[in-house]
């Protein structure tokens, strides 16, 4: 296990876990996949400095990591004000108004592209490549043993997805559907912020996530596991209260 | 005369009823998909709530207080259905985009809460002018919003486009501007960019969070 003592050690180690993601889609991209993450890192510290200065607080960086992932996970014909826009109403609407990351309910990132789904029909999001499932392997590990990802989340919501795709199909779905997945699982649905806080809740939290995602599939994976992610982490806080109001009730009873 | 001007415009920025009062914000949400549909209901309502405010205040001293509301509600929904009746013969496709909103007007918090808090109690001419304000504040924040999300959702004002005239020929309409949310995110972020430009319509935090880091 990784002990994290200051914010910025998680934003680092974040951004380690996103390393080897963003070297697979950029040498599959190539010059204009630079130039998205350049715009994307520009918007998303502009909004940290803004706020974090209303704030009276030091720069965070919080907001690289989600900028990172909106990056992997956006076509590269994406024009730079659509990016700009959703990536601002994100990071904004999604984070920065309830004080900052930790203070919400929601990934910024996960806002930022369902944002740009609604607002940009026909724009689809990046099917992810396996190569890209098998690079986001070592930063999962990462997230793992610094427990910013609750394996009880990881585990549940595999089960979610095996259970709902199984039930799509009447077979069990083979390793090539669940590879690209691996991406959007870690960075979105598995972030400690939305996702729930007490562990029964996280087995919940993580099987409704998987059960949702595999119902979007129609969508294709990535759009299913964006809505996934908003969709449980709305409901995170109320399963989590559902389970602390359980556990009491037990208490009690117990005398 | 300052008093009665003062009623007329305090209701625009200072109290307004949407974004300080949150009231009316039904139908702010569902007709400002276009400017010419917030500008209609702008009109029917500022017209609605201006003459049953004059209407309740002349009667005011005559108004039983049991049953002050149904009298109240009686003498709005009368307004409502002849500015419904016009609208239809005048303006028969517009009617048709409004749907049942004009009709609920009838339910609007705003015609109902000023009648209430303030006709009752006050001259028809300071009621007129309390009136007035309220609706031409509702009116200022349907208009900002339907010409947000007219000019963001579709890339035209009052059905002209806009694209050619600011030179701007690599737009997308943002299609999500001509759905519902887009009118709470715009509406949240009036209030918010309000609030901040005038800290007194601040409303005081039910609880605080306390840490060591606030509190040094």
């Amino acid at each position: 296990m990784i002990t994290l003592r200051h914010p910025w050690q998680i934003t680092l180690v974040l951004i380690g876990a996103l390393i080897p993601p963003l070297a697979v889609t950029l040498t599959e991209r190539g010059a204009a996949g630079l130039k998205l993450l350049a715009a994307a890192l520009a918007v998303s510290l502009i909004w940290d400095l803004i706020f974090t200065r209303a704030r009276w607080q030091q720069p965070s960086w919080h907001s690289l990591p989600a900028a990172l992932i909106v990056t992997v996970m956006t076509l590269p014909t994406l024009s730079l004000w659509q990016l700009a826009l959703a990536l601002s109403f994100g990071l904004v609407i999604g984070e920065q108004v309830f004080g900052g990351r930790g203070f919400g309910f929601l990934n910024a990132a996960a806002v930022t592209l369902a944002f740009l789904v609604f607002a940009f029909p026909g724009t689809a999001l990046q099917e992810a490549s396996p190569a890209l499932g098998y690079a986001t392997l070592p930063g999962l590990a990462l997230l793992l043993a610094a427990g910013l990802v609750f394996w009880r989340v990881v585990v549940a919501l595999a089960l979610g997805l095996l259970v709902g795709l199984a039930m799509n199909a009447g077979t069990p779905p083979g390793v090539g559907l669940v590879l690209p997945a691996i991406f959007a699982v870690t960075f979105l649905v598995a972030d400690p912020v939305a996702s729930a806080a007490t562990q029964a809740g996280r087995w919940l939290y993580g099987f409704a996530a998987g059960l949702l995602a595999a119902l979007f599939t129609p969508l294709g994976m990535a759009e299913a596991l964006v809505f996934a992610a908003l969709l449980a982490g709305l409901a995170a806080p109320l399963i989590d209260d559902i389970v602390i109001r359980a556990q009491v009730g037990r208490r009690s009873a117990r005398g | 005369m300052t008093r009665l001007l003062d009623r007329l415009t305090r209701p625009l920025i200072d109290e307004n009823p949407v974004t300080l009062q949150i009231l009316g914000i039904c139908s702010a949400l569902a007709v400002t998909t276009t400017l010419a549909t917030a500008l209609t209901m702008s009109l029917a309502l500022t017209v609605v709530i201006c003459l049953s405010a004059t209407l309740i205040s002349l009667i005011r001293n005559h108004i039983p207080q049991s049953v002050r509301l149904i009298i109240q509600i009686t003498i709005i929904s009368a307004l409502v259905i002849v500015m419904d009746g016009l609208l239809r013969a005048f303006a028969y496709e517009m009617s048709q985009r409004l749907s049942v909103f004009v009709g609920l007007i009838v339910t609007n918090c705003l015609v109902m809460g000023r009648a209430e808090a303030f006709a009752m109690r006050h001259p028809p001419g300071a009621s007129f002018a309390d009136a007035l304000g309220n609706g031409l504040g509702y009116s200022l924040i349907l208009i900002v919003v339907g010409t947000l999300r007219e000019g963001l959702g579709l890339g035209t004002i009052l059905a002209v486009p806009l694209a050619p005239m600011l030179g701007l020929e690599g737009f997308t309409p943002i299609a999500l501007m001509q759905r519902a949310p887009a009118a709470f995110f715009i509406l949240g972020l009036l209030i918010w960019a309000l609030r901040a430009w005038r800290p007194t319509q601040v409303e005081t935090p039910e609880f605080r969070v306390t840490g060591h880091e606030e509190d040094a």
